[in-house]
C-alpha cells in the first residue's frame, strides 16, 4: 500500500518532470522545426507575403509610377476609390433583362445541382450555399448595369474580365481532356510510347516567347502553315489574328499546345498509382473500355484531376504572353486580358495605384474559382 | 606593431583600390530601341540600317580611348518605354536612353531626366547649329531635356513600276499621286485593272501606323483629335479621314489584315504600289531595290500627298536623354554621358543615311547629305511635319486610337461607335 502510494508520488512526480521535460523537448521540436522552415519562410514573407499586402496597400493611393519613383511623397491616400472606379459606374440602374440569355443559362445551373443532391452525390448543405451563390450572382448582380445616361467608370473592364474568363473557360477543359486522352492512350511500357511521351512533353519546355513565335508563323496569313495547307487545296487563308472571332480561339489553340504536355505528365503519374489488378477484376467481370474509363480510371485520378484542373485555373487567370505577343489584345480588345491590362495600366499609363486594385481583383477571381473546384471535389469524394 | 600592421594593410588597400579606379574604365549603360545588329562593329561608313548604323556609332565611342565603355542593353520595340520605365521605378535606370519627342513630357514633366541647358555648350555641341524644330522638339517648359538626333515623318514608298503600268508616272520619272480621296479611288482602281495588284499597303494591325495616317488626314482638313483638355475625335474630320481608308478596304484596293512586316514582304515583293511607312527604311529599301532577288525594282519616295486642304504628315523625333539622378549622384559618369551624347551629335550625317531627316543645319545644308539616295524625292517633308499636342498621355491616346481604328477595318464596328468609344476613352485619358 505504502509502496504503491510512494510509486504513484513517485510516478506523478516524475510525470511532472516527464511533462516538463517533454515540454522543452516539445519547444526544441517546435523550435527546429520553425529553424527548417526559416528559410522558405524567409523568402515566402519577402517574397509573397509582404508584396500582397503591399500591393493592397499601394491599390489604396493615387501611385504614379515614375513620380512615386523620383519623389516618395508624390502619392496620395485615396481608400477604395481605385474599387469603385474599376467595378461601378455613375448612373447605374437594376434591370431584369440585362445579359437576359447569360443570367438564364447561369440559373439553369440550378437543376443540375439539385439533381445531384436528389442522386446524393452532393450535399444538400452545399447545394444551398451553391444555388444561393449563383442566384446571387445571376439572378441579382449581373442586373447591374449602367442606364440610359449612364456608364461605368472603366468601360473596358467588364469586358477584359469576360475576355480572360472565356480564356480560362476554353483552355482549361481542353488542356485537362487532351492531357488525359494523351496521358491514357501513352501509358504503355514501350520505347516508341516513350518516344510519344518525350514529343507531347517538348512544347512545355519552351518559353512563352518562343511559343508566341511558332504560332504567330503557323497562324500568319501570308506566310503561315495553316494558310499554305489550305492554298493548295484553292482556299483561302485564314486571318486567325486580326479575326475578331478567330482571335481568341487561336491563343487558346497555342495555350493548349503548350500546356497540355504539362496535364499530361501529371496524369500519367496518376494513372500508374492505380493497381492494374482493378482493371483485371472489372475485365473478368466483362467490363469493356468504356466502363474501365467511367469506373476504374476516372475515380483513380479524381485528385489528379482536381491538381491539375486548380492549377491550370491559377496559371490560366494569370494568361498575358500570348494575348501581348500573339494578337496585342485585339482586334477590338477581343483578346486583351486581366493581367496585359494590368500591365498596360502599371506600364504604359504609370497608374500603379489603379493596377494593384487590378491585380487584387485578379487574386479574388482566382481564389473564388479555386475554391468552388476544390468544394466540388470535396463534396464527390464523400 | 599590430597598428603599424593594420596602417600597411590599409595604405596597401588604398592604392589598391585607386589603382584599380584609376585602371578601369568609366562604365555607362545605354538603353535604345532600333533593332540589334550584332556585326556591327566600329566602322560607321560601312553600316547600312538603323540597327546598325546607330550601334556602330556606339561601338566606335566606346573603343575610342576616353575612358569610356559603353554597355547596350537590349533594343527590342515592343515594350521600351514599360521597361524604361521599370527601370527608372526601380532606381536603376540606363545612363543614356533614347526617347522619342511625343514622350518628353511625360518624363519631364516629372523632372526624371536631366536639365541638359546649361551643360550642352561646355561638351562642345552647339545649341544654335539645331534646327527650330529639333528645339522645339528637345524643349519642355522652356529647358532643353534631350539631344535630338533626327525628325522622322510618314512617306509614300513608290513602286514606280506598278505605277507606270497603270499610267500614272508623269515623263519626268515622279509619280502621279493622289490629290483628293476621290483620285484615290480612281488611281487604286487605275493600278487594279493594270496590274491586279493592291494599290496601298500598310500596318493596319499592329503597330499605329494606321493612326498616324489618319491623323495626317486629319490634320490635312485643320482638324485635331484633342486639344488642351477636351477629346474631339467625334468630328466631321476625323469620319472623312477615316473613310477615306476604309473606301480602299472597301473596294478591295488594300488590305487591313497585313502587320508590319506582312505590309512590307508585299511592298517588296512587287504585290502593292504605295507602302506608307516612315523616313526609317529608306535605305534599307534602296538596297533591296538594288538585289535582283527582289520584286521591286524602281524604288521612289515621296512625300505624303496632299488629298485635303493643307499639307501635312505625321512625325516624331528620336533623342537621347539622361536620368537626372546621374548629375548628382556620379558626376563621372555624368560627364560620359554627355560625351556620347556629344559623339551621337558629332554623326548626325551617317544616322541621316537611314532616311531620317537631319536636325543640323550644318548637315542639312551639306553636299553629302543631299546626295544622299531619294533625298530630293521627299525633301519637302521637313515643311509639312505635324504631331499631336504634346501630352503626358501619348502612349495611352496611341493606343486607345489604334485599338478603335483596327476595330473599325477589322471586326466591323461602325465608325459612329468607335469614334464615340474613342473620344469617351481619350477624354477620360485627358481628365
Amino acid at each position: 500500500m505504502q509502496s504503491q502510494s510512494t510509486q504513484s508520488n513517485r510516478s506523478s512526480h516524475f510525470s511532472s518532470q516527464s511533462w516538463r521535460q517533454n515540454l522543452w523537448l516539445k519547444n526544441r521540436d517546435s523550435f527546429e522545426g520553425y529553424l527548417f522552415i526559416a528559410p522558405f519562410l524567409f523568402v515566402y514573407i519577402i517574397f509573397l507575403i509582404y508584396p500582397f499586402f503591399k500591393g493592397i496597400w499601394i491599390s489604396l493611393h493615387e501611385w504614379n509610377l515614375l513620380a512615386v519613383a523620383f519623389n516618395p511623397d508624390a502619392k496620395e491616400f485615396i481608400g477604395l476609390q481605385n474599387y469603385r472606379d474599376m467595378l461601378w459606374g455613375r448612373g447605374m440602374t437594376w434591370g431584369l433583362d440585362n445579359l437576359l440569355g447569360w443570367r438564364l443559362l447561369g440559373l439553369a445551373m440550378l437543376a443540375p445541382i439539385w439533381w445531384s443532391v436528389q442522386r446524393g452525390a452532393l450535399r444538400s448543405k452545399a447545394a444551398i450555399w451553391l444555388s444561393l451563390s449563383i442566384v446571387l450572382l445571376f439572378g441579382v448582380i449581373l442586373g447591374i448595369h449602367p442606364g440610359d445616361d449612364g456608364r461605368w467608370y472603366d468601360r473596358r473592364f467588364w469586358s477584359i474580365v469576360w475576355n480572360t474568363l472565356a480564356f480560362v473557360l476554353l483552355t482549361v477543359p481542353l488542356v485537362t481532356s487532351i492531357g488525359l486522352g494523351l496521358a491514357i492512350a501513352l501509358n504503355r511500357q514501350s520505347p516508341i510510347m516513350a518516344l510519344f511521351r518525350t514529343i507531347f512533353f517538348l512544347s512545355q519546355v519552351l518559353s512563352v516567347t518562343v511559343v508566341t513565335l511558332i504560332w504567330q508563323m503557323i497562324f500568319s496569313p501570308s506566310q503561315g502553315i495553316i494558310s499554305n495547307l489550305l492554298q493548295v487545296f484553292g482556299l483561302e487563308p485564314i486571318t486567325w489574328i486580326t479575326n475578331e472571332r478567330l482571335a481568341m480561339p487561336a491563343i487558346v489553340i497555342a495555350t493548349v499546345w503548350w500546356s497540355m504536355g504539362f496535364a499530361m505528365v501529371v496524369f500519367l503519374a496518376g494513372l500508374q498509382e492505380i493497381p492494374t489488378e482493378r482493371y483485371e477484376a472489372a475485365r473478368l467481370d466483362g467490363a469493356g473500355p468504356w466502363s474501365l474509363l467511367r469506373h476504374i480510371t476516372l475515380p483513380g485520378i479524381r485528385r489528379t484531376t482536381t491538381l491539375v484542373v486548380i492549377l491550370q485555373i491559377i496559371l490560366h487567370f494569370q494568361v498575358f504572353g500570348q494575348s501581348h505577343l500573339i494578337t496585342r489584345g485585339g482586334p477590338n480588345d477581343s483578346t486583351q486580358v486581366l493581367v496585359r491590362y494590368i500591365y498596360q495600366t502599371a506600364f504604359r499609363d504609370s497608374e500603379l495605384g489603379y493596377a494593384s486594385g487590378l491585380a487584387v481583383l485578379l487574386f479574388v477571381i482566382m481564389l473564388i474559382f479555386s475554391v468552388i473546384q476544390l468544394r466540388l471535389n470535396r463534396e464527390e469524394g464523400v | 606593431m599590430k597598428l603599424k600592421l593594420i596602417r600597411i594593410i590599409s595604405s596597401l588597400l588604398i592604392t589598391a583600390l585607386l589603382g584599380s579606379v584609376g585602371l578601369s574604365q568609366t562604365e555607362i549603360t545605354l538603353a535604345r530601341f532600333l533593332g540589334d545588329c550584332e556585326q556591327a562593329g566600329t566602322n560607321i561608313q560601312e553600316a547600312v540600317g538603323e540597327a546598325c548604323i546607330i550601334q556602330s556609332i556606339i561601338n566606335n565611342f566606346s573603343e575610342q580611348d576616353n575612358g569610356i565603355t559603353v554597355n547596350t542593353l537590349p533594343t527590342d520595340w515592343g515594350n521600351y518605354y514599360d521597361q524604361i520605365k521599370a527601370m527608372y521605378a526601380g532606381g536603376n535606370a540606363p545612363e543614356v536612353h533614347m526617347i522619342h519627342k511625343s514622350r518628353l513630357p511625360e518624363f519631364a514633366s516629372i523632372g526624371v531626366i536631366t536639365d541638359l541647358t546649361e551643360d550642352l555648350a561646355e561638351i562642345g555641341v552647339d545649341v544654335s547649329d539645331w534646327t527650330d524644330s529639333a528645339i522645339e522638339a528637345i524643349t519642355y517648359n522652356d529647358r532643353i531635356y534631350a539631344v535630338p538626333m533626327d525628325s522622322h515623318a510618314n512617306l509614300w514608298h513608290v513602286n514606280l513600276d506598278l505605277l507606270a503600268q497603270a499610267g500614272l508616272v508623269n515623263d519626268d520619272g515622279t509619280p502621279i499621286l493622289p490629290s483628293s480621296p476621290e483620285e484615290m479611288l480612281e488611281q487604286a482602281k487605275l493600278v487594279r485593272e493594270a496590274t491586279g495588284k493592291d494599290y496601298l499597303a500598310a500596318d493596319f494591325s499592329q503597330f499605329p501606323i494606321g493612326v498616324r495616317l489618319v491623323l495626317s488626314l486629319v490634320w490635312q482638313q485643320n482638324g485635331e483629335v484633342f486639344t488642351a483638355d477636351k477629346a474631339t475625335v467625334n468630328t466631321p474630320e476625323v469620319r472623312l479621314a477615316v473613310e477615306t481608308i476604309t473606301n480602299l478596304f472597301d473596294a478591295g484596293y488594300a488590305d487591313p489584315n497585313l502587320n508590319y512586316a506582312d505590309s512590307q514582304q508585299a511592298f517588296l515583293d512587287g504585290e502593292a504600289a504605295v507602302l506608307i511607312n516612315g523616313t526609317w527604311v529608306v535605305d534599307f529599301y534602296d538596297a533591296q531595290a538594288k538585289d535582283p532577288n527582289v520584286a521591286l525594282t524602281n524604288y521612289y519616295v515621296s512625300d505624303f500627298p496632299t488629298l485635303f486642304d493643307t499639307p501635312a504628315t505625321w512625325a516624331d523625333s528620336h533623342m537621347w536623354a539622361i536620368p537626372s539622378n546621374l548629375k548628382r549622384d556620379d558626376p563621372e559618369k555624368y560627364q560620359a554621358a554627355l560625351k556620347l551624347l556629344a559623339w551621337i551629335n558629332d554623326n548626325n550625317l551617317d544616322w541621316a543615311r537611314t532616311g531620317h531627316m537631319s536636325v543640323r543645319r550644318s548637315v542639312l545644308a551639306s553636299e553629302a547629305y543631299n546626295n544622299l539616295p531619294h533625298r530630293s524625292e521627299y525633301a519637302n517633308t521637313t515643311n509639312i511635319v505635324r504631331d499631336v499636342l504634346p501630352t503626358v498621355k501619348y502612349g495611352a491616346i496611341q493606343d486607345v486610337l489604334n485599338r478603335e481604328l483596327q476595330a473599325i477595318w477589322l471586326t466591323g464596328k461602325s465608325i459612329d461607335d468607335a469614334l464615340t468609344d474613342a473620344e469617351n476613352a481619350v477624354q477620360d485619358l485627358l481628365r
